[in-house]
Protein backbone atom coordinates (compact mmCIF):
# COMPACT_ATOMS: atom_id res chain seq x y z
CA UNK A 1 0.00 0.00 0.00
CA UNK A 2 1.63 3.23 -1.01
CA UNK A 3 1.25 6.21 1.23
CA UNK A 4 0.95 9.74 -0.01
CA UNK A 5 0.69 12.65 2.29
CA UNK A 6 -1.65 15.62 2.16
CA UNK A 7 0.75 18.48 1.73
CA UNK A 8 1.09 22.18 1.96
CA UNK A 9 -0.19 22.86 -1.54
CA UNK A 10 -3.43 21.98 0.16
CA UNK A 11 -3.44 25.63 1.22
CA UNK A 12 -5.22 26.27 -2.05
CA UNK A 13 -7.88 23.73 -1.22
CA UNK A 14 -10.95 24.68 0.71
CA UNK A 15 -10.83 23.82 4.40
CA UNK A 16 -13.66 21.39 3.83
CA UNK A 17 -11.72 19.40 1.27
CA UNK A 18 -8.72 19.57 3.55
CA UNK A 19 -10.85 18.16 6.35
CA UNK A 20 -12.01 15.29 4.13
CA UNK A 21 -8.44 14.56 3.10
CA UNK A 22 -7.34 14.47 6.70
CA UNK A 23 -10.26 12.19 7.55
CA UNK A 24 -9.32 9.83 4.73
CA UNK A 25 -5.68 9.95 5.86
CA UNK A 26 -6.76 8.96 9.39
CA UNK A 27 -9.07 6.17 8.20
CA UNK A 28 -6.30 4.68 6.06
CA UNK A 29 -3.87 4.53 8.95
CA UNK A 30 -6.50 3.19 11.34
CA UNK A 31 -7.24 0.48 8.78
CA UNK A 32 -3.54 -0.35 8.38
CA UNK A 33 -3.11 -0.54 12.13
CA UNK A 34 -6.19 -2.71 12.50
CA UNK A 35 -5.51 -5.24 9.76
CA UNK A 36 -1.85 -5.63 10.63
CA UNK A 37 -2.68 -6.58 14.20
CA UNK A 38 -3.63 -10.28 14.06
CA UNK A 39 -5.51 -10.08 17.33
CA UNK A 40 -7.89 -7.30 16.34
CA UNK A 41 -8.30 -8.61 12.81
CA UNK A 42 -9.19 -12.08 14.08
CA UNK A 43 -11.27 -11.51 17.20
CA UNK A 44 -13.09 -8.45 15.99
CA UNK A 45 -13.54 -9.25 12.36
CA UNK A 46 -13.20 -12.95 11.60
CA UNK A 47 -14.75 -14.31 14.78
CA UNK A 48 -18.40 -13.30 14.09
CA UNK A 49 -18.12 -14.65 10.55
CA UNK A 50 -16.82 -17.97 11.88
CA UNK A 51 -19.64 -18.09 14.45
CA UNK A 52 -22.15 -17.48 11.65
CA UNK A 53 -20.63 -20.26 9.57
CA UNK A 54 -20.83 -22.68 12.53
CA UNK A 55 -24.40 -21.66 13.39
CA UNK A 56 -25.28 -22.20 9.76
CA UNK A 57 -24.16 -25.79 10.08
CA UNK A 58 -25.79 -26.31 13.47
CA UNK A 59 -29.16 -24.64 12.96
CA UNK A 60 -29.52 -24.64 9.18
CA UNK A 61 -32.29 -27.23 9.28
CA UNK A 62 -34.53 -25.40 11.78
CA UNK A 63 -37.32 -23.80 9.80
CA UNK A 64 -39.73 -21.05 10.78
CA UNK A 65 -40.92 -21.47 14.37
CA UNK A 66 -42.54 -19.61 17.23
CA UNK A 67 -39.30 -19.97 19.18
CA UNK A 68 -37.58 -17.72 16.65
CA UNK A 69 -40.55 -15.32 16.47
CA UNK A 70 -41.84 -16.85 13.27
CA UNK A 71 -38.43 -16.76 11.52
CA UNK A 72 -36.10 -19.57 10.65
CA UNK A 73 -33.22 -20.05 13.08
CA UNK A 74 -30.70 -18.71 10.56
CA UNK A 75 -32.80 -15.68 9.68
CA UNK A 76 -32.73 -14.90 13.37
CA UNK A 77 -29.01 -15.50 13.80
CA UNK A 78 -27.93 -13.53 10.74
CA UNK A 79 -29.33 -10.41 12.37
CA UNK A 80 -28.16 -11.10 15.93
CA UNK A 81 -24.65 -12.14 14.86
CA UNK A 82 -24.51 -9.08 12.61
CA UNK A 83 -25.44 -7.05 15.70
CA UNK A 84 -22.78 -8.71 17.83
CA UNK A 85 -20.15 -8.01 15.16
CA UNK A 86 -21.04 -4.32 15.36
CA UNK A 87 -20.69 -4.50 19.16
CA UNK A 88 -17.27 -6.07 18.72
CA UNK A 89 -15.88 -3.61 16.21
CA UNK A 90 -17.42 -0.52 17.78
CA UNK A 91 -17.88 -0.96 21.50
CA UNK A 92 -15.25 -3.57 22.50
CA UNK A 93 -12.56 -2.69 20.01
CA UNK A 94 -12.81 1.04 20.61
CA UNK A 95 -12.77 0.74 24.41
CA UNK A 96 -9.73 -1.54 24.40
CA UNK A 97 -7.82 0.34 21.71
CA UNK A 98 -8.33 3.71 23.37
CA UNK A 99 -7.43 2.44 26.86
CA UNK A 100 -4.27 0.83 25.47
CA UNK A 101 -3.25 3.83 23.42
CA UNK A 102 -3.77 6.11 26.38
CA UNK A 103 -1.74 3.91 28.68
CA UNK A 104 1.27 3.63 26.39
CA UNK A 105 1.24 7.33 25.56
CA UNK A 106 0.05 7.16 21.95
CA UNK A 107 -2.92 9.42 22.65
CA UNK A 108 -0.65 12.00 24.20
CA UNK A 109 1.55 11.76 21.10
CA UNK A 110 -1.45 12.42 18.86
CA UNK A 111 -2.32 15.36 21.08
CA UNK A 112 1.17 16.72 20.44
CA UNK A 113 0.46 17.06 16.71
CA UNK A 114 -1.80 19.63 15.04
CA UNK A 115 -4.40 16.92 14.31
CA UNK A 116 -7.57 18.19 16.03
CA UNK A 117 -9.29 15.86 18.50
CA UNK A 118 -12.35 15.91 16.26
CA UNK A 119 -10.24 14.68 13.33
CA UNK A 120 -8.76 11.89 15.39
CA UNK A 121 -12.13 10.66 16.63
CA UNK A 122 -13.84 11.10 13.27
CA UNK A 123 -11.17 8.86 11.72
CA UNK A 124 -11.40 6.27 14.45
CA UNK A 125 -15.21 6.17 14.44
CA UNK A 126 -15.39 6.04 10.66
CA UNK A 127 -12.92 3.17 10.74
CA UNK A 128 -15.08 1.26 13.25
CA UNK A 129 -18.23 1.83 11.21
CA UNK A 130 -16.42 0.66 8.08
CA UNK A 131 -15.25 -2.53 9.77
CA UNK A 132 -18.80 -3.11 11.05
CA UNK A 133 -20.35 -2.65 7.63
CA UNK A 134 -17.91 -5.08 5.99
CA UNK A 135 -18.51 -7.56 8.80
CA UNK A 136 -22.28 -7.30 8.43
CA UNK A 137 -21.98 -7.78 4.65
CA UNK A 138 -19.85 -10.89 5.17
CA UNK A 139 -22.25 -12.33 7.73
CA UNK A 140 -25.16 -11.67 5.37
CA UNK A 141 -23.21 -13.40 2.60
CA UNK A 142 -22.55 -16.45 4.79
CA UNK A 143 -26.27 -16.52 5.65
CA UNK A 144 -27.08 -16.37 1.95
CA UNK A 145 -24.85 -19.41 1.36
CA UNK A 146 -27.02 -21.27 3.86
CA UNK A 147 -30.12 -20.11 2.04
CA UNK A 148 -31.17 -17.16 4.17
CA UNK A 149 -32.88 -14.63 1.89
CA UNK A 150 -31.34 -11.18 1.59
CA UNK A 151 -33.28 -8.33 3.20
CA UNK A 152 -36.11 -7.01 1.05
CA UNK A 153 -35.13 -3.97 -1.00
CA UNK A 154 -37.61 -1.58 0.70
CA UNK A 155 -35.99 -2.49 4.01
CA UNK A 156 -32.50 -1.37 3.05
CA UNK A 157 -32.93 2.20 4.29
CA UNK A 158 -34.15 0.82 7.64
CA UNK A 159 -31.16 -1.52 7.70
CA UNK A 160 -28.77 1.33 6.97
CA UNK A 161 -30.32 3.59 9.60
CA UNK A 162 -30.26 0.80 12.19
CA UNK A 163 -26.63 -0.01 11.46
CA UNK A 164 -25.38 3.56 11.54
CA UNK A 165 -27.38 4.46 14.64
CA UNK A 166 -26.29 1.28 16.43
CA UNK A 167 -22.66 1.66 15.40
CA UNK A 168 -22.65 5.30 16.56
CA UNK A 169 -24.28 4.46 19.88
CA UNK A 170 -21.86 1.60 20.58
CA UNK A 171 -18.89 3.72 19.55
CA UNK A 172 -20.02 6.34 22.07
CA UNK A 173 -20.38 3.66 24.74
CA UNK A 174 -16.93 2.28 23.85
CA UNK A 175 -15.34 5.69 24.28
CA UNK A 176 -17.29 6.12 27.53
CA UNK A 177 -15.92 2.83 28.93
CA UNK A 178 -12.41 3.84 27.83
CA UNK A 179 -12.91 7.09 29.71
CA UNK A 180 -13.95 5.34 32.91
CA UNK A 181 -11.35 2.55 32.85
CA UNK A 182 -7.97 3.94 33.78
CA UNK A 183 -5.94 0.80 33.42
CA UNK A 184 -5.40 -0.73 29.98
CA UNK A 185 -4.88 -4.23 31.40
CA UNK A 186 -8.32 -4.05 32.99
CA UNK A 187 -10.04 -2.81 29.83
CA UNK A 188 -10.70 -6.18 28.11
CA UNK A 189 -12.16 -7.69 31.30
CA UNK A 190 -14.38 -4.71 31.99
CA UNK A 191 -15.56 -4.71 28.39
CA UNK A 192 -16.40 -8.42 28.52
CA UNK A 193 -17.88 -8.21 32.00
CA UNK A 194 -20.40 -5.67 30.73
CA UNK A 195 -21.01 -7.24 27.35
CA UNK A 196 -21.24 -10.94 28.09
CA UNK A 197 -24.38 -10.96 30.30
CA UNK A 198 -25.93 -8.24 28.20
CA UNK A 199 -25.56 -10.25 24.99
CA UNK A 200 -27.13 -13.29 26.66
CA UNK A 201 -30.18 -11.60 28.14
CA UNK A 202 -30.69 -9.73 24.88
CA UNK A 203 -31.28 -12.95 22.97
CA UNK A 204 -28.21 -12.79 20.76
CA UNK A 205 -27.42 -16.50 21.01
CA UNK A 206 -30.85 -17.74 22.04
CA UNK A 207 -34.28 -16.06 21.83
CA UNK A 208 -35.62 -15.01 25.22
CA UNK A 209 -39.28 -15.61 25.99
CA UNK A 210 -39.40 -14.18 29.50
CA UNK A 211 -41.41 -10.96 29.70
CA UNK A 212 -39.39 -9.80 32.70
CA UNK A 213 -36.00 -10.34 31.02
CA UNK A 214 -37.22 -8.80 27.80
CA UNK A 215 -38.48 -5.79 29.75
CA UNK A 216 -35.07 -5.30 31.35
CA UNK A 217 -33.08 -6.00 28.20
CA UNK A 218 -35.39 -3.73 26.21
CA UNK A 219 -34.22 -0.75 28.22
CA UNK A 220 -30.55 -1.66 27.71
CA UNK A 221 -28.85 -1.01 24.38
CA UNK A 222 -28.21 -4.49 22.92
CA UNK A 223 -31.75 -5.87 22.56
CA UNK A 224 -33.16 -2.79 20.79
CA UNK A 225 -30.30 -3.05 18.32
CA UNK A 226 -30.93 -6.80 17.81
CA UNK A 227 -34.64 -6.14 17.32
CA UNK A 228 -34.09 -3.26 14.91
CA UNK A 229 -31.77 -5.38 12.77
CA UNK A 230 -34.07 -8.41 12.97
CA UNK A 231 -36.95 -6.30 11.73
CA UNK A 232 -34.88 -4.77 8.94
CA UNK A 233 -33.49 -8.14 7.86
CA UNK A 234 -36.64 -10.20 7.89
CA UNK A 235 -39.77 -8.17 7.16
CA UNK A 236 -40.86 -6.41 4.04
CA UNK A 237 -42.97 -3.63 5.43
CA UNK A 238 -41.25 -0.27 5.59
CA UNK A 239 -42.12 0.82 9.11
CA UNK A 240 -39.26 1.85 11.35
CA UNK A 241 -38.80 0.58 14.93
CA UNK A 242 -38.93 4.03 16.52
CA UNK A 243 -38.94 2.77 20.08
CA UNK A 244 -35.73 0.76 19.52
CA UNK A 245 -34.12 3.75 17.82
CA UNK A 246 -35.11 5.93 20.75
CA UNK A 247 -33.48 3.61 23.30
CA UNK A 248 -30.32 3.33 21.20
CA UNK A 249 -30.17 7.07 20.77
CA UNK A 250 -30.53 7.67 24.51
CA UNK A 251 -27.70 5.23 25.27
CA UNK A 252 -25.58 6.83 22.58
CA UNK A 253 -26.16 10.29 24.02
CA UNK A 254 -25.44 9.05 27.55
CA UNK A 255 -22.21 7.41 26.34
CA UNK A 256 -21.19 10.53 24.47
CA UNK A 257 -21.90 12.68 27.52
CA UNK A 258 -19.67 10.51 29.73
CA UNK A 259 -17.01 10.43 27.00
CA UNK A 260 -16.97 14.19 26.55
CA UNK A 261 -16.82 14.87 30.29
CA UNK A 262 -14.43 12.16 31.35
CA UNK A 263 -12.17 11.35 28.41
CA UNK A 264 -8.47 11.85 29.12
CA UNK A 265 -5.57 11.87 26.71
CA UNK A 266 -2.90 10.79 29.14
CA UNK A 267 -2.87 8.20 31.86
CA UNK A 268 -1.69 10.37 34.72
CA UNK B 1 12.94 39.49 17.24
CA UNK B 2 10.92 38.52 20.30
CA UNK B 3 12.12 35.63 22.44
CA UNK B 4 11.03 32.11 21.58
CA UNK B 5 9.81 31.35 25.08
CA UNK B 6 9.04 33.65 27.98
CA UNK B 7 8.00 32.26 31.35
CA UNK B 8 7.23 34.61 34.22
CA UNK B 9 6.17 33.69 37.73
CA UNK B 10 4.80 30.29 36.75
CA UNK B 11 2.93 28.42 39.49
CA UNK B 12 1.30 25.00 39.52
CA UNK B 13 0.10 22.91 42.41
CA UNK B 14 -1.40 19.45 42.61
CA UNK B 15 -3.52 19.43 45.75
CA UNK B 16 -1.12 20.16 48.56
CA UNK B 17 1.99 19.66 46.43
CA UNK B 18 3.38 22.89 45.02
CA UNK B 19 5.12 21.45 41.97
CA UNK B 20 6.17 24.73 40.39
CA UNK B 21 6.64 27.81 42.56
CA UNK B 22 7.39 30.95 40.63
CA UNK B 23 9.55 29.76 37.74
CA UNK B 24 10.78 32.42 35.31
CA UNK B 25 13.11 32.11 32.34
CA UNK B 26 13.53 33.23 28.78
CA UNK B 27 14.72 31.29 25.76
CA UNK B 28 16.09 33.14 22.77
CA UNK B 29 15.47 32.08 19.20
CA UNK B 30 18.06 29.63 17.97
CA UNK B 31 19.52 28.51 21.27
CA UNK B 32 19.56 25.21 23.10
CA UNK B 33 18.20 25.69 26.58
CA UNK B 34 18.40 22.88 29.13
CA UNK B 35 16.23 22.48 32.21
CA UNK B 36 18.27 20.46 34.63
CA UNK B 37 16.82 18.90 37.73
CA UNK B 38 16.14 15.67 39.53
CA UNK B 39 12.87 13.78 39.25
CA UNK B 40 10.06 15.65 40.94
CA UNK B 41 11.84 18.99 40.81
CA UNK B 42 9.16 20.42 38.56
CA UNK B 43 10.84 20.27 35.17
CA UNK B 44 8.33 17.93 33.53
CA UNK B 45 5.42 19.96 34.89
CA UNK B 46 7.00 23.12 33.51
CA UNK B 47 7.55 21.43 30.14
CA UNK B 48 3.99 20.13 30.03
CA UNK B 49 2.59 23.60 30.71
CA UNK B 50 4.70 25.02 27.87
CA UNK B 51 3.62 22.17 25.61
CA UNK B 52 -0.05 22.90 26.33
CA UNK B 53 -0.71 19.59 28.09
CA UNK B 54 -1.32 21.13 31.51
CA UNK B 55 -3.02 24.26 32.74
CA UNK B 56 -1.05 26.63 34.91
CA UNK B 57 -2.39 28.12 38.13
CA UNK B 58 -0.79 31.51 37.56
CA UNK B 59 2.00 33.26 35.75
CA UNK B 60 2.65 34.31 32.17
CA UNK B 61 3.72 31.85 29.50
CA UNK B 62 4.49 32.85 25.95
CA UNK B 63 5.59 30.22 23.44
CA UNK B 64 6.39 31.57 19.94
CA UNK B 65 4.11 34.50 20.72
CA UNK B 66 1.20 32.23 21.67
CA UNK B 67 -0.30 31.20 24.99
CA UNK B 68 -0.15 27.39 25.20
CA UNK B 69 -3.17 27.42 27.54
CA UNK B 70 -5.31 29.07 24.88
CA UNK B 71 -7.62 26.63 23.04
CA UNK B 72 -8.21 28.93 20.07
CA UNK B 73 -4.55 29.00 19.02
CA UNK B 74 -3.70 25.43 20.02
CA UNK B 75 -3.51 24.14 16.47
CA UNK B 76 -1.40 27.07 15.28
CA UNK B 77 1.04 26.37 18.11
CA UNK B 78 1.13 22.63 17.43
CA UNK B 79 1.99 23.30 13.80
CA UNK B 80 5.12 25.16 14.88
CA UNK B 81 6.44 23.03 17.73
CA UNK B 82 7.81 19.51 17.79
CA UNK B 83 7.70 17.23 20.82
CA UNK B 84 9.79 14.27 21.81
CA UNK B 85 8.20 12.80 24.91
CA UNK B 86 9.64 10.43 27.46
CA UNK B 87 7.49 7.43 26.64
CA UNK B 88 8.07 5.44 23.51
CA UNK B 89 4.61 5.54 22.02
CA UNK B 90 4.54 4.26 18.47
CA UNK B 91 2.10 1.89 16.82
CA UNK B 92 3.81 -1.52 16.75
CA UNK B 93 2.32 -2.80 13.51
CA UNK B 94 3.13 0.14 11.25
CA UNK B 95 6.47 0.41 9.48
CA UNK B 96 8.99 3.14 10.22
CA UNK B 97 8.05 5.02 7.06
CA UNK B 98 4.31 4.67 7.60
CA UNK B 99 4.61 5.95 11.16
CA UNK B 100 6.40 9.08 10.00
CA UNK B 101 4.18 9.55 6.93
CA UNK B 102 1.09 9.42 9.12
CA UNK B 103 2.30 12.28 11.30
CA UNK B 104 3.59 14.20 8.28
CA UNK B 105 -0.02 14.36 7.11
CA UNK B 106 -0.97 16.41 10.17
CA UNK B 107 1.31 19.36 9.36
CA UNK B 108 0.79 22.09 6.78
CA UNK B 109 4.41 22.00 5.56
CA UNK B 110 6.10 18.80 6.71
CA UNK B 111 9.76 18.02 6.08
CA UNK B 112 10.66 15.38 3.55
CA UNK B 113 10.01 11.96 5.07
CA UNK B 114 13.12 10.27 3.72
CA UNK B 115 15.29 13.19 4.73
CA UNK B 116 14.04 12.94 8.30
CA UNK B 117 14.57 9.17 8.29
CA UNK B 118 18.16 9.83 7.25
CA UNK B 119 18.62 12.58 9.85
CA UNK B 120 17.72 10.34 12.76
CA UNK B 121 19.79 7.45 11.39
CA UNK B 122 17.01 5.06 10.45
CA UNK B 123 17.88 4.85 6.74
CA UNK B 124 17.54 1.28 5.53
CA UNK B 125 14.91 0.48 8.15
CA UNK B 126 12.01 2.25 6.39
CA UNK B 127 10.06 -0.93 5.80
CA UNK B 128 10.74 -2.49 9.14
CA UNK B 129 7.79 -2.86 11.51
CA UNK B 130 8.08 -0.72 14.60
CA UNK B 131 7.71 -3.75 16.87
CA UNK B 132 10.92 -5.21 15.43
CA UNK B 133 12.98 -2.11 16.29
CA UNK B 134 15.33 -1.94 19.26
CA UNK B 135 14.60 0.46 22.12
CA UNK B 136 17.13 2.98 20.85
CA UNK B 137 15.74 2.78 17.32
CA UNK B 138 12.23 3.42 18.62
CA UNK B 139 13.44 6.51 20.42
CA UNK B 140 15.04 7.69 17.20
CA UNK B 141 11.70 7.16 15.49
CA UNK B 142 10.14 9.26 18.24
CA UNK B 143 12.70 11.95 17.48
CA UNK B 144 11.76 11.74 13.80
CA UNK B 145 8.11 12.37 14.76
CA UNK B 146 9.20 15.46 16.67
CA UNK B 147 11.03 16.74 13.59
CA UNK B 148 8.67 15.85 10.76
CA UNK B 149 6.57 19.00 11.11
CA UNK B 150 9.65 21.21 10.63
CA UNK B 151 9.27 22.84 14.05
CA UNK B 152 10.53 26.30 14.98
CA UNK B 153 10.76 25.13 18.57
CA UNK B 154 11.60 21.59 19.59
CA UNK B 155 10.86 20.15 23.04
CA UNK B 156 13.05 17.23 24.04
CA UNK B 157 12.14 15.47 27.26
CA UNK B 158 15.19 13.45 28.30
CA UNK B 159 15.92 12.74 24.67
CA UNK B 160 18.82 10.31 24.84
CA UNK B 161 17.69 8.02 27.65
CA UNK B 162 18.34 4.48 26.47
CA UNK B 163 20.77 5.46 23.69
CA UNK B 164 24.09 3.71 23.40
CA UNK B 165 27.10 6.06 23.53
CA UNK B 166 27.44 6.28 19.74
CA UNK B 167 23.77 6.93 19.14
CA UNK B 168 23.93 9.51 21.89
CA UNK B 169 26.78 11.39 20.19
CA UNK B 170 24.88 11.24 16.89
CA UNK B 171 21.72 12.57 18.53
CA UNK B 172 23.67 15.41 20.14
CA UNK B 173 25.19 16.32 16.79
CA UNK B 174 21.73 16.25 15.21
CA UNK B 175 20.39 18.62 17.88
CA UNK B 176 23.34 20.98 17.33
CA UNK B 177 22.76 20.86 13.57
CA UNK B 178 19.09 21.70 14.08
CA UNK B 179 20.07 24.60 16.28
CA UNK B 180 22.56 25.81 13.67
CA UNK B 181 19.76 25.67 11.09
CA UNK B 182 17.69 27.98 13.30
CA UNK B 183 15.60 25.65 15.47
CA UNK B 184 15.18 26.62 19.10
CA UNK B 185 15.49 23.65 21.47
CA UNK B 186 14.23 23.23 25.02
CA UNK B 187 15.43 20.05 26.61
CA UNK B 188 15.13 18.49 30.01
CA UNK B 189 17.79 16.19 31.27
CA UNK B 190 19.35 14.90 34.41
CA UNK B 191 22.56 14.09 32.62
CA UNK B 192 25.24 16.69 33.40
CA UNK B 193 27.21 15.49 30.44
CA UNK B 194 24.30 16.11 28.11
CA UNK B 195 23.69 19.60 29.46
CA UNK B 196 27.37 20.43 29.20
CA UNK B 197 27.69 19.03 25.67
CA UNK B 198 24.55 20.52 24.22
CA UNK B 199 23.15 23.48 26.05
CA UNK B 200 23.91 27.10 25.28
CA UNK B 201 22.23 27.94 28.56
CA UNK B 202 21.16 25.86 31.52
CA UNK B 203 18.62 26.48 34.27
CA UNK B 204 18.74 24.27 37.34
CA UNK B 205 15.34 23.64 38.82
CA UNK B 206 14.94 22.31 42.36
CA UNK B 207 11.86 22.15 44.51
CA UNK B 208 9.78 24.01 41.93
CA UNK B 209 12.14 26.96 41.59
CA UNK B 210 15.01 27.98 39.33
CA UNK B 211 18.02 27.93 41.65
CA UNK B 212 20.65 28.85 39.08
CA UNK B 213 20.81 29.89 35.46
CA UNK B 214 23.70 30.49 33.10
CA UNK B 215 25.94 28.94 30.51
CA UNK B 216 27.24 25.50 31.43
CA UNK B 217 30.66 27.08 32.03
CA UNK B 218 29.51 29.78 34.43
CA UNK B 219 26.61 28.09 36.18
CA UNK B 220 26.56 28.61 39.93
CA UNK B 221 29.76 30.69 39.81
CA UNK B 222 31.65 27.74 38.41
CA UNK B 223 34.04 29.93 36.42
CA UNK B 224 35.03 32.08 39.39
CA UNK B 225 35.10 29.26 41.92
CA UNK B 226 38.39 28.49 43.65
CA UNK B 227 40.54 25.91 41.97
CA UNK B 228 41.14 22.66 43.79
CA UNK B 229 44.67 21.25 43.88
CA UNK B 230 45.01 17.70 45.11
CA UNK B 231 48.04 15.46 45.56
CA UNK B 232 49.49 12.84 47.90
CA UNK B 233 51.69 14.08 50.72
CA UNK B 234 55.33 13.09 50.05
CA UNK B 235 56.55 10.43 52.49
CA UNK B 236 57.85 11.81 55.76
CA UNK B 237 56.05 15.12 55.50
CA UNK B 238 52.97 16.44 57.21
CA UNK B 239 50.37 19.01 56.22
CA UNK B 240 52.14 21.52 58.46
CA UNK B 241 55.31 21.30 56.32
CA UNK B 242 53.53 22.59 53.19
CA UNK B 243 54.09 26.22 52.17
CA UNK B 244 50.33 26.85 51.81
CA UNK B 245 47.33 25.94 53.97
CA UNK B 246 45.95 22.51 53.05
CA UNK B 247 43.31 20.11 54.25
CA UNK B 248 43.64 16.33 54.38
CA UNK B 249 41.16 14.77 52.01
CA UNK B 250 39.94 11.38 50.98
CA UNK B 251 42.25 8.58 49.89
CA UNK B 252 45.35 10.03 51.59
CA UNK B 253 45.24 13.09 49.35
CA UNK B 254 45.48 16.62 50.60
CA UNK B 255 43.42 19.41 49.07
CA UNK B 256 44.50 22.99 48.61
CA UNK B 257 41.91 25.53 47.53
CA UNK B 258 43.19 28.56 45.77
CA UNK B 259 41.93 31.68 44.05
CA UNK B 260 45.36 31.99 42.38
CA UNK B 261 46.21 28.49 41.25
CA UNK B 262 49.24 29.57 39.16
CA UNK B 263 51.00 31.09 42.17
CA UNK B 264 49.95 28.34 44.56
CA UNK B 265 51.10 25.61 42.19
CA UNK B 266 54.44 27.34 41.78
CA UNK B 267 54.86 27.45 45.55
CA UNK B 268 53.94 23.80 45.92
CA UNK B 269 56.04 22.42 43.07
CA UNK B 270 59.01 24.63 44.11
CA UNK B 271 58.71 23.25 47.62
CA UNK B 272 58.69 19.67 46.31
CA UNK B 273 61.67 20.20 43.98
CA UNK B 274 63.72 21.75 46.76
CA UNK B 275 63.06 18.65 48.83
CA UNK B 276 63.84 16.47 45.83
CA UNK B 277 60.50 14.75 46.07
CA UNK B 278 57.33 14.56 43.99
CA UNK B 279 53.66 15.49 44.41
CA UNK B 280 52.20 12.13 43.43
CA UNK B 281 48.76 12.16 41.80
CA UNK B 282 48.80 15.93 41.31
CA UNK B 283 45.48 17.23 39.97
CA UNK B 284 44.09 20.69 39.44
CA UNK B 285 40.43 21.20 38.71
CA UNK B 286 37.43 23.41 39.15
CA UNK B 287 34.07 22.24 40.42
CA UNK B 288 32.44 20.16 37.68
CA UNK B 289 28.95 20.93 36.52
CA UNK B 290 27.94 17.91 38.53
CA UNK B 291 29.51 19.36 41.71
CA UNK B 292 27.62 22.59 41.15
CA UNK B 293 24.42 20.74 40.42
CA UNK B 294 24.73 18.56 43.50
CA UNK B 295 25.36 21.60 45.64
CA UNK B 296 22.41 23.48 44.15
CA UNK B 297 19.95 20.64 44.41
CA UNK B 298 21.18 19.10 47.61
CA UNK B 299 19.00 21.01 50.03
CA UNK B 300 15.80 20.62 48.13
CA UNK B 301 13.14 18.39 49.60
CA UNK B 302 12.04 17.04 46.26
CA UNK B 303 10.42 13.67 46.32
CA UNK B 304 11.02 11.41 43.38
CA UNK B 305 7.96 11.21 41.14
CA UNK B 306 8.12 8.28 38.79
CA UNK B 307 11.41 6.56 38.42
CA UNK B 308 13.10 7.68 35.25
CA UNK B 309 13.26 5.07 32.51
Amino acid sequence: MSIDVPRAQAGRLSSRRLGLRLLWHQIRYEQLTFWRNPQSAFFTFVFPVVVMAIFGGLFGSIGKSEFYYGRSALQYYVSTIAAVSVLGSCYSQLAIVLATRRQNGMLKRVRATPLPASGYFAGLLAHCVLVSVVDVLLITAVGRLYGVPLPAAPQWPALAVSLVLGAAAFCALGVAVASLVRNAEAAPSVVQFVLFPLVFISGTYMPIHSALLNGIAGALPVKPFNDALLLAFTTDHTGLPWRDYGVLLLWGVAGAAVAVRRFRWDSR
Amino acid sequence: MADAVVVEGLHKRYGAVRAVRGVSFTIEHGEIFALLGRNGAGKTTTMEILEGFRRRDSGRVDVLGLDPGEKATERALRERIGLVLQDIAVEPYLTVRETIARDAGYYPAPRDIDEVIGLVGLAGLEKKKVRALSGGQKRRLDLALGLIGGPTLLFLDEPTTGFDPNARRDAWQLVRDLRDAGTTVLLTTHSMEEAEELADRVAVIADGRIVAEGTPGTLGGRDTARARIRFALPPGTTVADLPVPAAPGEGGLVTVESAEPTRTLHQLTGWALRRDTVLAGLRVDRPSLEDVYMRLTDHSHSTPERSAP
